[in-house]
């Protein structure tokens, strides 16, 4: 295999990080919500602002996939099957990371039996158990003809696929004529879910009239125009870096970029306007939050997550008449946009609470916590091994990684940007085993922003302050990296991109091709065809 | 007239902050630590020389439109009928929260889980008499895991006792009774006196009144 080294870092990265993610997810369901920061005053934290995060992406996702096969924009249909099995993954993080918040974890089913018809959280449960059927039933169709087709094959791919295809054997035209006019009936039949599934994602937070930020007619809106730019970069990201790489791929990728650009805009403007009529309205609960979020120890969050990373750099990259026009800066500023808008969801969930409801409510009574694990000796013995194992797979990782890059200079990047993953997790480790704060402090030489990655224990006097605790954030981790594995064996197996049955090769291309795609994506922009597809997406 | 609607007046000029209702709530509720349905927000007004220390004692108001009821996924809270007291189902309530985000007057705490004392001591373990119902506070088990909230003391009401905030209330500040009955103390007081409630402006219509 020509990327083997890369295949390996990828995957054991990937599972150290979800092994140590599924024992911090063990520690939480056997200890409870102790192990959280979230106090009274903030009953909301990380996880739902990845909650939120992870429907947006299934939600933008399929709205993607109904531009094709409900309104007919045939040149996005390489992308279809995968927005849609993306769609399934997102929603599936989604619900694990809402399981993981709630208090009785054991009690999650009694939702289909003690209805409630006042509550969106209720509707949205349908809306959710809705979506994903048609969502998988319009995969499934889409699919059909290349599981039969691939269930030839030897080895996993085959048999995964023989049974997926649930003993359908048709092959005929009449029947993938059929396949398209359900899924057009099914995607129709989507649109409305969708937007209920992310509109009343929204509404959740709409509704509540206790808290000025969210209770906007505006605010479902944002969330809908939101998921459509997250779940679009995603799109865009995978494909411009492990998409097929024919004709059309750099003249598809840069129309996604142009879309995902537009409606990050239009997520500014909804924005920008929230900001100035509560600005100008001044009603003090309301403006303290902007203030908090702006202002407050999370800055950077708006400022560099949302603003910079999320929003200015990409879309300088994505509408520029020279990056603009390469299949691999438009994927990395749609890398970008996936990473900020994680900025954006954090920021409608906490900064709310952060504010007190009245006057001297959160001082009234002391209701300060931090994060509280009782360490029994099984535990303590778990973590050693994971953190030697992890130590053990980091260093395998840094050697593979940084023999993947040709050029020195990217070598030792590669080699640098490893040892700082690594660090990272080494202090969150010690951190979470209560060892070296003091140390990990001086080594930062700012007290005050340590407690912002690790746990909030200089704070901890500080009713309103919450910063996830360590156990928040690395089971938080484990879900995303168990959900990317779930998405990358989905891709080695299932028939995601079209297959041409007249090609002779019909292996699936390695996610891992980094250099190839940067290769293509320079020449074609370089050459006259950039140019071509740059006028086309207009 | 068999509807009763049980509300509180406070009486802020009686008031002097001296939180044995917060003691008394926690005591009689064993509530656990982040946990104290009655509290008393003090504020300093003026300089020095002209100071003065404002005490407000909240707790939940036991709203006639409540907006933590109809946002619950499950149905685990309500208001009854017959008295107005909002509860919450321990057997039924999923811990998600969403009633506390709702409520505008902070009025609802998580049960973390947290003790006072590691390992618990005695005291903490032992059941909380709300609801009348018999729950020795186990990790894992109702009430932890759960949204907890003031109950008007709900099995001391059903004895025909006053709420322990009530009784413990030194100066008398407090009042509890049923609004309906003209004749009662509570409704008289609240006709007579100027009160006011908190956040009027939302339409939730507080049970609790304050007289200035």
């Amino acid at each position: 295999m020509k990327n083997k080294n890369s295949v390996i870092a990828y995957w054991t990265l990937l599972s150290v990080v979800a092994l140590v993610g599924l024992a911090a997810i063990a520690l939480r369901v056997f200890q409870g919500m102790s192990v959280t920061n979230l106090t009274s005053l903030i009953p909301w934290g990380l996880w739902v602002a990845f909650y939120i995060y992870f429907i947006g992406l299934s939600a933008g996702s399929f709205l993607i996939s109904t531009m094709i096969y409900v309104f007919d924009i045939k040149r996005f249909e390489p992308i279809g099957r995968i927005a849609l099995f993306s769609a399934f993954v997102a929603l599936s993080a989604g619900l694990v990371f809402i399981l993981l918040d709630l208090g009785h974890m054991e009690r999650f089913w009694t939702v289909f039996i003690n209805r409630s018809s006042t509550s969106v959280l209720e509707w949205e449960i349908h809306f959710y158990n809705l979506y994903l059927a048609i969502l998988l039933s319009e995969l499934w169709l889409l699919m059909r003809r290349d599981l039969i087709r691939r269930s030839a094959q030897p080895g996993l791919v085959g048999l995964v696929c023989r049974l997926l295809t649930f003993g359908s054997k048709d092959l005929s035209d009449e029947s993938a004529a059929n396949d398209m006019r359900m899924v057009k009936i099914l995607g129709m039949l989507g649109v409305p879910v969708a937007i209920g599934v992310h509109g009343g994602t929204g509404a959740i937070f709409a509704v509540v009239k206790a808290r000025p930020y969210w209770y906007t007619g505006l605010f479902p809106l944002i969330f809908i125009v939101s998921a459509l730019a997250s779940g679009g970069a995603l799109l865009t990201f995978l494909y411009a870096y492990f998409g097929h790489k024919d004709e059309q791929h750099t003249s598809l990728v840069v129309a996604l970029g142009k879309m995902v650009g537009g409606f990050l805009a239009l997520d500014l403007v909804f924005m920008g306007s929230e900001l100035l009529v509560g600005f100008y309205g001044g009603i003090p609960d309301h403006v303290a939050v902007y203030r908090a979020m702006m202002f407050g120890p999370f800055w950077y969050v708006f400022w560099v997550g949302q603003l910079l990373v999320g929003a200015l750099i990409p879309l300088t990259l994505i509408f520029n008449k020279y990056t603009g026009k390469i299949s691999g800066w438009v994927g990395a500023a749609s890398a970008l946009i996936v990473l900020g808008i994680v900025g954006v969801r954090l920021n409608i969930v906490i900064p709310p609470f952060t504010v007190p409801l009245m006057p001297g409510v959160d001082t009234a009574y002391p209701l300060a916590r931090f994060a509280a694990f009782e360490f029994k000796d099984w535990y303590l013995a778990a973590f050693t091994v994971a953190i030697v194992v992890f130590l053990l797979a980091a260093g395998l990782l840094i050697r593979h990684l940084s023999q993947l890059p040709t050029r020195p200079v990217e070598r030792w990047l590669a080699r640098a940007a490893g040892l700082v993953v690594m660090l990272g997790f080494l202090m969150m480790g010690l951190r979470f085993l209560g060892v070296g704060t003091p140390v990990t402090a001086s080594i930062m030489g700012v007290p005050a922003k340590l407690p912002l990655f690790f746990g909030g224990v200089l704070r901890a006097n500080d009713p309103s302050f919450y910063s996830p605790s360590a156990l928040e954030w690395l089971s938080s981790m484990g879900v995303i990296a168990l959900a990317v594995m779930g998405f990358s064996l989905g891709w080695l197996l299932l028939p995601l991109q079209e297959e041409h049955p007249s090609e002779p090769s019909t292996t699936p291309p390695s996610p891992f091709h980094f250099k190839s795609s940067y290769k293509s994506g320079y020449k074609s922009g370089n050459g006259e065809m950039g140019t071509q597809a740059n006028g086309e997406s207009l | 007239m068999t509807k009763k609607r049980y509300g509180m007046a406070i009486d802020l000029r009686r008031c002097v902050g001296c939180e044995a209702c917060t003691v008394a709530c926690k005591q009689e509720n064993h509530t656990p630590p982040g946990v104290a349905y009655a509290k008393v927000i003090k504020e300093e007004v003026g300089e020095f020389p002209h100071v003065r220390r404002h005490f407000l004692p909240v707790l939940c108001n036991h709203c006639e439109n409540p907006p933590c009821v109809p946002v619950c996924p499950v149905g685990a809270t309500w208001k009854r009928e017959e008295d107005g007291i909002v509860v919450i189902d321990y057997d039924i309530c999923i811990g998600c929260r969403y009633c506390m985000t709702a409520c505008p007057y902070g009025a609802r705490y998580f049960d973390f889980g947290d003790n006072y004392n590691q390992p618990q001591n005695e005291f903490e373990g032992r059941s909380s008499p709300e609801y009348g119902e018999d729950r020795p506070r186990q990790a894992g088990s109702s009430p932890i895991g759960n949204v907890r909230k003031c109950t008007f003391c709900l099995h001391r009401v059903a004895r025909g006792e006053q709420p322990a905030c009530v009784l413990t209330c030194m100066p008398r500040a407090r009042i509890f009774g049923d609004l309906n009955d003209p004749e009662s103390e509570i409704a008289r007081l609240v006709a007579e006196r100027r009160g006011f409630r908190l956040k009027e402006e939302l339409g939730t219509e507080p049970n609790v009144f304050y007289l200035e």
